[in-house]
């Protein structure tokens, strides 16, 4: 019985998500429009796009394998499965003990999925942006996990259920902790995950895979058609689901507590107020960091990770860790 | 009494095959086919009584009772099937039929076959006899026959060179270590006067000499050559890509683990109990300190699984990059056993050892799977150069996909079995002692980077040598989708297989209660 529930409600978030996600790039398109005095296109852009994109014909290029076909397919059941343990106002529909390892297994694998659709169409602009790809993944991955896994280690010492759960932000959050170390701690990993989610969804600085300009599209430069459609639709998921999971460490608060609703109405609550957050977080991060950020060259982009997101990373971790290590050394 | 079978029926394969090959062509490859399922039957039943009934099988040569007449210890050769050994023998059996079959297509187009069959047949015995016997002398007359029939059919491609350039050399190396390993029976047998294993425990826990430490540090020298580990494996990364692949996915997937490290966990948990000698020395009485030993074998490990790993990375050959991998997951297995002495008795190292067993018989699986498909893409393309190998997936989509699921199954990714086995490993290591867990981390982040490499030489696209290249025939597809999809339903059911058969496995290996020696004890006690 239970798995009917989580099966029905995996595809009711999948359903909201596709549409909260895509609503969100039409606003996303307008408000940089808006910065740079423009009209811009109507909100609800993005769907006319992913509905003319379904009714197109797809190409398949002579060398491409049978991967070419594939990888969208599992870039979306990819990015479905991820919704499943995506905290969105409430714990994750599958949130068990150490959950967060197939987060960030399934968000990888993701990215990963587009470089094998990328390699396995025989184009070389593709190619290159699969390098590309593959690049920013080992260098952005390393910082986020790092303050993951810091603040999830942190918070499972004030006992929780499940250690290591994307859920656990819900019970406690990492502002509770309240010593002035964690706070700054904590706001210095905030900084690096808002370049970590830029990164993630390749806008502004790290837009480099795509680079309309430079590799026409990279990774994407042999799709169209439906295939293209299924691939902007798990990026738009990807998407949410990398805020989302920002806006949970750092911004958990829910609504229904205040409001003193319970049931299936707090549920609806919470994700609102989430979208809204996410939303926000979005704003930030994506939209104003587009507008007013250039690309950067791959070199410049590794090394801005290695050389100042990293060493941030590890100093608001080591601020993170330092009062449960005091207490162990004296 | 199902046991004696697991040997009868290979020898009885092997030394008919010369009179059955007169008879046909065909015919010696069904023999060999038909022989090696019917060992695969039989281990399968074995191993299931062992599950079933959770007790160790004691089978004595030539009398009831492995005790002689007016004597009161052991004067026969017994065989002692725990778990472990029962494990092992379904997994040898298992690879070896598939390998077998796989032969069919395989080596269509070479020469000697019915030699071929009877080596291949005799190479399985060896490795049977070596997982199921309780004598020390008789491990090593396995081991032997293992080495032997493995030197014959590394070189059997003997019109090319580097086929017996790789076999003279292993042929070398690997007789050192097994007169390492004879000359660590002549000690023990010189000190104690008996080769039974659960016996000769018995005796050097009474009188723990010198003489035992130093057999004991021959064992595993000679051991760890057979193993692969690393300054020690150079024979193992020219003898895999020079055999015949079938061979190949029995010498990485089985050799290595029942000659190799199969037979360390063996001799250090049945001969020198590190439980036993532990309560030795908590009663101050003379002991071997077993710490040493696991240290040692630790260290070994985590060469062994940084060293192996990254070479595989820069690996133009593609058996070669399957070899160097082999020796980097002997690092993990090897790894799982170190911590498992050093840990003996608490929670960590029962996991560990578990981890240890799990990840030999998947990587027995994984392995094998690779270098069929290594095998597939040298028979129909010709080469094994990974630089002109670009864009094999549209020619050989089956095989591409076994290559896929290969790849990320031995990286460890979570749908499939290899995930399990290494996360169990992790997780003991992070709880022994977290370094161990990051170098094993670090030797993962290898062998990732390894794989995606040949990942991509597969996809991408078409280069002008395998515009001709198509599917193999369906005797050597089969095997491959086989491996397939065990390994995919492995990799469903991992904690399941965890609980109800590794963790029973390392219980019975660890031997808390030294159920290993009251197998033997329970005769003594009633002559």
């Amino acid at each position: 019985m239970n798995i009917i529930y989580i099966t029905l409600g995996l595809i009711a978030i999948y359903l909201y998500v596709s549409f909260v996600s895509l609503l969100w790039e039409g606003l996303d398109r307008k408000l940089v429009a808006r910065m740079q005095r423009r009209i811009g296109p109507p909100i609800l852009q993005p769907f006319y796009d992913f509905l003319k994109l379904l009714s197109k014909e797809s190409i398949i290029p002579r060398d491409a394998n049978k991967l070419f076909e594939l990888a969208p397919v599992l870039a979306l059941a990819s990015s479905i499965a991820l919704l499943a343990y995506t905290p969105l106002g409430f714990e994750p529909l599958l949130a068990t003990k150490g959950d967060v390892i197939v987060f960030i297994y399934l968000l990888t694998l993701i990215a990963f999925i587009r470089v094998i659709g990328a390699v396995s169409s025989g184009s070389p602009y593709a190619q290159i942006g699969a390098q590309r790809e593959i690049v920013m993944i080992a260098s952005r991955e390393v910082p986020m996990m790092l303050g993951l896994f810091a603040i999830l280690w942190r918070l499972s010492k004030l006992g929780v259920e499940k250690p290591f759960s994307l859920g656990t932000f819900y019970q406690y959050n990492i502002w509770e902790i309240g010593t002035p170390a964690t706070i700054v701690g904590t706001l210095i990993l905030l900084v690096v995950f808002i370049f970590w989610l830029a990164s993630e969804i390749e806008v502004g600085y790290f837009n480099i895979p795509e680079a309309e300009t430079e590799v026409a599209e990279g990774p994407m430069a042999e799709y169209s058609g439906r295939h293209l459609a299924l691939f902007k639709l798990s990026n738009a998921l990807k998407e949410f689901a990398s805020a989302s999971l920002v806006v949970a460490i750092f911004f958990p608060w829910g609504l229904s507590g205040y409001l003193g609703i319970s049931g299936i109405g707090a549920l609806i609550i919470d994700l609102l107020f989430h979208t809204l957050k996410v939303f926000a977080v979005l704003f930030v991060s994506m939209s104003v960091f587009r507008a007013v950020t250039g690309r950067l060259k791959i070199t410049q982009a590794v090394g801005m990770f290695w050389s100042r997101i990293i060493p941030m990373s590890l100093i608001g971790v080591i601020l993170l860790a330092i009062d449960v290590l005091g207490g162990v050394i004296a | 009494m199902m046991l004696p079978f697991l040997i009868i029926i290979p020898l009885f394969g092997a030394f008919s095959m010369p009179i059955v090959s007169l008879l046909g062509k065909k015919v010696k490859e069904y023999w060999a086919v038909i022989i090696s399922g019917a060992t695969l039957a039989v281990s399968a039943k074995i191993f299931y009584t062992v599950w079933k009934t959770n007790e160790i099988i004691l089978y004595t040569l030539g009398s009831d009772s492995p005790i002689g007449q007016g004597v009161k210890f052991p004067i026969r050769i017994v065989w002692e099937v725990d778990l472990f050994g029962a494990l092992l023998a379904l997994t040898i059996a298992f690879v070896g039929f598939l390998a077998v079959v796989y032969s069919l297509g395989y080596m269509k187009h070479d020469t000697g076959l019915e030699k071929y069959y009877t080596l291949i047949l005799i190479l399985e015995l060896g490795m049977l006899g070596i997982v199921i016997t309780g004598d020390i002398f008789n491990f090593y007359v396995f081991l032997e026959i293992m080495s032997i029939a493995s030197y014959a059919l590394v070189a059997f491609r003997n019109d090319t060179w580097e086929g017996i350039e790789a076999g003279v050399k292993y042929m070398f190396v690997g007789s050192l270590a097994s007169s390492f390993i004879l000359l660590g029976i002549a000690l023990l047998y010189g000190q104690y006067g008996t080769l039974t294993m659960s016996y000769l425990a018995i005796k050097i826990a009474e009188n723990p000499t010198v003489v035992a430490k130093v057999a004991l540090a021959f064992f595993i020298g000679g051991l760890l050559f057979k193993s692969g580990a690393v300054p020690v494996h150079m024979w193992l990364a020219d003898a895999h890509p020079a055999a015949p692949s079938s061979i190949s996915a029995m010498l990485s997937g089985l050799v290595i683990k029942a000659g190799g490290v199969y037979a360390v966990a063996r001799i250090i948990f049945s001969i020198f109990n590190p439980g036993l000698h532990a309560y030795l020395r908590a009663f101050n009485a003379p002991a071997v300190d077993m710490n040493v030993v696991g240290w040692v074998i630790v260290f070994f490990a985590c060469l062994t699984l940084l060293v192996g790993n990254a070479m595989a990375v820069v690996q133009t050959d593609m058996k070669r990059l399957f070899a160097f991998s082999s020796v980097g997951q002997i690092g993990y297995i090897l790894l799982g056993i170190g911590i498992g002495i050093l840990a003996y008795g608490t929670k960590a190292g029962e996991l560990a050892l578990a981890g240890a067993i799990y990840h030999i018989v998947n990587h027995a699986l994984i392995k094998a799977l690779l270098f069929l498909v290594a095998g597939a893409v040298i028979h129909q393309v010709g080469t094994k150069n990974l630089n002109e190998l670009s864009g094999l997936a549209k020619r050989m989509p089956l095989t591409t996909f076994s290559f896929i699921i290969g790849a990320a199954a031995i990286i460890g990714l979570p749908p499939l079995n290899g995930f399990a086995s290494k996360w169990i490993i992790y997780e003991s290591s992070a709880m022994y002692n977290p370094i161990l867990a990051a170098i094993a981390v670090v030797g993962t982040v290898f062998s990732l980077a390894a794989y995606t490499r040949v990942l991509f030489t597969f996809l991408g696209r078409e280069s002008d040598r395998i515009k001709e290249a198509k599917e193999p025939e369906k005797s050597m597809i089969i095997p491959m989708l086989i491996l397939v999809v065990v390994i995919i339903v492995m990799g469903l059911l991992p904690w399941q297989i965890n609980d109800k058969v590794m963790l029973p496995t390392a219980r019975m290996l660890e031997q808390l209660n030294g159920e290993y020696i009251m197998a033997l004890l329970k005769f003594i006690g009633g002559a």
